[in-house]
C-alpha cells in the first residue's frame, strides 16, 4: 500500500517537476506577485502617515479633549496629522482635493448633549482614494463612540442615583467614567497596523496554494481520461492509492510554494511574519484546506477542464472575499462577514495578526481550528464524491 | 477442471435501466473466451465489473479461487487488464511505463528489472524500450499496452478491443502473441469488433445483446444455431412484396424478409445451388440487380441472434 502510494507520488512529482508550468505556478508567479504588490502598495503602513481633518462645530470640551488625547497619545504620535477645518463643506473640498485623507466632524452641541447623558453622533468623511486614512478616522470615531456611550451611561446612572444635574458632570469625571485614553485598535481585520508586504505575501501564498494543489487533482482527471487511472484501479492496489498519491504531491508542492513566498517576503522586504512555528502551522492548515477543497472539486467534476475552471473560480472568489487581493478592512461589513467562509480570510487574518503582534501559536489557534474544520468537511464530501464517481 | 474465471448472475442498472442482466460464464485455464456484442450491448460494463472498476448490483466474480468482492487484492492480482485505449503515459518511455506498473503492482524490487525486460521481449519492443511512448506507432502502442497487463504474471488476461486501429502486420503479431500465451496456460477474455480475430483466437464465444448473453458455445455450436443455412441477400427492382411471397414458397427457403426498400434476405439450405431457382422465381415480378450468398459463420450467427452486424 505504502509502496504503491509512493510510486504514484514519485511519478506525479516527476511529471510536475518536468512540467515547467508547475514551477512557474508554484514559485515564480506567487513570489513575483507578492513582490509587485509589496512594492506597489507596501512599505510603511499608510495609516501611520494619515492626515485627518477636524471640523469642530461644537467648540466644546469634548472635541478639545479628543484632540488633546490624540496629540498626547504615544501610539498615535507621528501617525496622525490633524488639520482644523471650519466646516463640513470645506472638509469635503479638502478631501476631494486630496489634502486630507479623512475628516471627523463634531456637530454643534455635541459636548452639551454628551454631558447631559443624551449621547451624540460624530460624522466621518472618507474617500475611496485614501481608504487607510478612513480606517484611522473610523477607528478614532469608534473610540469616541465608546467614550460617549460610557459617559452617557455614567451620567444617566448618576442622575438616577439622585446626583443633582448641576453636579453630575464633575461627579462623573471625578469617578473616572470618562473612559481610558484614545488608542487605535490593533486588529488588522479592522484596519490597524499592517505591513502590506506581509499582507500581500500572505494573500498570494493563500491564493496560489489553490492553483498548485489543484493542478495535481486536475492530473487525476487527465489520468481518468487517458485510461491510466482505470488501469491502476484494475490492479492489485487500493482504490484510494492514485488519489492519495496525487494529493500528497499537491500538498507538498503547495507547502513549498507558500514557504518560498514567505521566505521571499522576508528576504526582499525584510518583513517579519512573526513566530515561525505559528506561521508554518497556519500555512500548513491553509494548504490542507486548499487540498481538501480542490479534492472536493475533483471528486465532482466530469472533466479536467471543468475541474480547472471551477478551481480557478473558487480560488479567485476565495482570494477576493478572503482578503488576498484587497485588504479585508476595506471591504463593506457584509463582505467581511462573507469572508469568514473562506480559508483565505482566516489565513490572512492569522498571518497579519502574527506579524503585527509577535504572538505565538496560541494566538492563531482559532484560525487553525477553523481551517482544520473546513478541511475535515471538504475531505468528507470529497470522499463521498469519489465513492459515488471515480471509485463507484 | 477448476476454472480461472467464474462469474455468475452479474447485473448492473443505471437509473432503473439495465445495462447488464444476469450474465454468467466460466473460463478455464488455457482457454480463450470471446465476448461479442454490438455497441451498447453491455460488454464494457461486464468487463468493468470483472476487473473491479464497477461494483455489480448482483452477482459474483471469482478469479483463480479469489472472490473479487470479498478479497479484491487477491483477485485483482490474478487479472491482467488491457483497456481499449492506450492506458499508458505518453511522455514516459516504454521501459519507464512498464517499470512504473511493476512497482505499483508490488513486484519485489529485485524482480522489476528482469520482468520488464522479459515483457519487452515478449511484445517485441526491446529495441524501442527507451523511446518515449508518443513516438511509437499505433501497433507498438497496442503491444506495450498488452505488455503492461502481463507484468504481474496474471492468470487471466482481459482484453477490450486490443487491436483497434492497428495495421495487419501488427494485428498478426498481437494475435500470434496471444495464442502463445493461451498455449502457455493463460486464460483469455477477448472482445473485438473483428469477428475473424475472435474466430481465430477464441475457442468459446458468448454473444451479448441488450445486456444479456443470448448464445454461448464453440464456433461450431453457434453456427449450428442458425441451422447451418446460407443467407442470400437480394436487391430487387419491381414488385418486391409479390416477389417475397413467391420466394417463401420456394423449396429450401426457410425465411424470406424485406430488410430495406428493395432488399430481401433469404435463409436457405444450399443457397449457392438455389440461386438459379431464386432468380427464376422472381423473373417477371422484379429484376434482380444485386445478389450475395453468405455461408454460415459467426458473423451470420451474430446477425441472426442480434439482428445487427457487429459494427453497427
Amino acid at each position: 500500500m505504502v509502496r504503491s502510494l509512493l510510486t504514484v507520488s514519485a511519478l506525479e512529482l516527476r511529471t510536475r517537476v518536468r512540467d515547467r508550468t508547475a514551477l512557474i505556478i508554484a514559485i515564480i508567479v506567487p513570489v513575483a506577485m507578492a513582490t509587485l504588490f509589496g512594492v506597489a502598495l507596501g512599505g510603511d503602513d499608510p495609516p501611520l502617515r494619515a492626515t485627518v481633518g477636524i471640523v469642530d462645530l461644537d467648540g466644546g470640551e469634548f472635541p478639545a479633549g479628543v484632540r488633546r488625547e490624540i496629540m498626547a497619545s504615544t501610539e498615535l504620535a507621528g501617525v496622525l496629522t490633524l488639520r482644523d477645518l471650519p466646516g463640513r463643506e470645506q472638509a469635503q473640498s479638502a478631501l476631494d482635493a486630496g489634502d486630507i485623507g479623512a475628516a471627523i466632524v463634531f456637530p454643534a452641541g455635541f459636548s452639551a448633549s454628551v454631558g447631559a447623558g443624551e449621547g451624540g453622533q460624530v460624522g466621518v468623511l472618507t474617500s475611496a482614494d485614501t481608504p487607510l486614512a478612513g480606517v484611522v478616522a473610523g477607528a478614532v470615531v469608534d473610540r469616541i463612540s465608546s467614550l460617549v456611550r460610557a459617559r452617557t451611561l455614567a451620567v444617566r446612572a448618576s442622575l438616577d442615583a439622585g446626583v443633582p444635574a448641576a453636579e453630575v458632570k464633575e461627579f462623573v469625571e471625578r469617578n473616572g467614567a470618562a473612559g481610558p485614553a484614545l488608542t487605535l485598535e490593533n486588529d488588522p481585520m479592522a484596519g490597524g497596523r499592517v505591513d502590506l508586504s506581509v499582507y500581500y505575501g500572505a494573500g498570494m501564498a493563500a491564493l496560489f496554494a489553490f492553483f498548485v494543489v489543484g493542478a495535481s487533482f486536475r492530473g487525476l482527471l487527465i489520468e481518468r481520461k487517458q485510461g491510466t487511472l482505470d488501469r491502476m484501479r484494475a490492479g492489485p492496489i487500493h482504490g484510494w492509492v492514485p488519489i492519495a498519491g496525487k494529493a500528497v504531491v499537491g500538498f507538498v508542492l503547495a507547502m513549498v510554494s507558500v514557504c518560498v513566498t514567505w521566505a521571499s517576503s522576508v528576504l526582499i522586504f525584510g518583513s517579519t511574519w512573526g513566530d515561525p512555528v505559528a506561521v508554518f502551522t497556519l500555512l500548513l492548515a491553509h494548504v490542507l484546506a486548499a487540498t481538501a477543497i480542490t479534492m472536493l472539486v475533483a471528486s465532482r467534476a466530469r472533466t479536467d477542464a471543468q475541474a480547472d475552471g471551477v478551481i480557478m473560480v473558487i480560488s479567485f472568489v476565495a482570494a477576493f472575499f478572503g482578503g488576498s487581493l484587497v485588504p479585508l478592512y476595506t471591504l463593506p461589513d457584509v463582505l467581511q462577514k462573507i469572508a469568514l467562509f473562506t480559508p483565505n480570510a482566516w489565513t490572512t487574518t492569522g498571518l497579519t495578526g502574527l506579524a503585527g503582534s509577535g504572538a505565538g501559536l496560541a494566538s492563531v489557534a482559532l484560525p487553525i481550528g477553523v481551517l482544520c474544520a473546513i478541511s475535515a468537511a471538504a475531505f468528507g464530501l470529497a470522499a463521498t464524491g469519489f465513492r459515488k464517481g471515480l471509485l463507484g | 477442471m477448476t476454472s480461472t474465471l467464474t462469474c455468475e448472475n452479474l447485473s448492473k442498472s443505471y437509473g432503473g435501466v439495465a445495462a447488464v442482466r444476469d450474465v454468467g460464464f466460466t473460463i478455464a485455464p488455457g482457454e480463450a473466451y470471446g465476448l461479442l456484442g454490438p455497441n451498447g450491448a453491455g460488454k464494457t460494463t461486464t468487463i468493468s465489473m470483472l476487473v473491479g472498476l464497477l461494483k455489480p448490483d448482483t452477482g459474483t466474480v471469482v478469479v483463480g479461487g479469489a472472490d473479487l468482492s470479498a478479497d479484491p487484492m487477491a483477485a485483482k492480482a490474478k487479472i491482467g487488464y488491457v483497456p481499449q485505449e492506450i492506458a499508458l503515459y505518453p511522455d514516459l518511455t516504454g521501459r519507464e511505463n512498464l517499470r512504473f506498473f511493476c512497482r505499483l503492482f508490488g513486484l519485489p524490487r529485485g524482480e522489476v528489472r528482469g520482468r520488464v525486460e522479459e515483457v519487452l521481449d515478449l511484445v517485441g519492443l526491446a529495441d524501442r524500450a527507451d523511446a518515449k511512448l508518443d513516438t511509437y506507432s499505433g501497433g507498438m502502442k497496442r503491444r506495450i499496452n498488452i505488455g503492461a497487463a502481463l507484468l504481474h504474471r496474471p492468470e487471466l488476461l482481459i482484453l477490450d478491443e486490443p487491436t483497434v486501429g492497428v495495421d495487419p502486420q501488427s494485428r498478426k503479431s498481437i494475435l500470434d502473441g496471444l495464442e502463445r500465451l493461451v498455449a502457455d496456460g493463460m486464460a483469455l477474455l477477448y472482445t473485438s469488433h473483428y469477428m475473424e480475430e475472435v474466430e481465430r483466437v477464441c475457442s468459446r464465444v458468448a454473444i451479448i445483446d441488450h445486456g444479456s448473453i443470448v448464445a454461448e458455445g464453440t464456433r461450431h455450436e453457434l453456427v449450428e444455431l442458425v441451422g447451418g443455412a446460407d443467407r442470400i441477400e437480394l436487391t430487387l427492382d419491381g414488385d418486391v412484396e409479390t416477389a417475397i411471397d413467391k420466394l417463401r414458397g420456394l423449396g429450401g427457403v426457410t425465411e424470406a424478409v424485406r430488410t430495406a426498400a428493395g432488399s430481401v434476405r433469404l435463409i436457405a439450405e444450399g443457397g449457392r445451388y438455389l440461386l438459379p431457382s431464386v432468380i427464376a422465381t422472381v423473373d417477371g415480378i422484379a429484376a434482380v440487380t444485386a445478389v450475395e450468398v453468405v455461408e454460415p459463420d459467426l458473423e451470420a450467427t451474430f446477425l441472426h441472434l442480434t439482428g445487427s452486424t457487429l459494427r453497427d
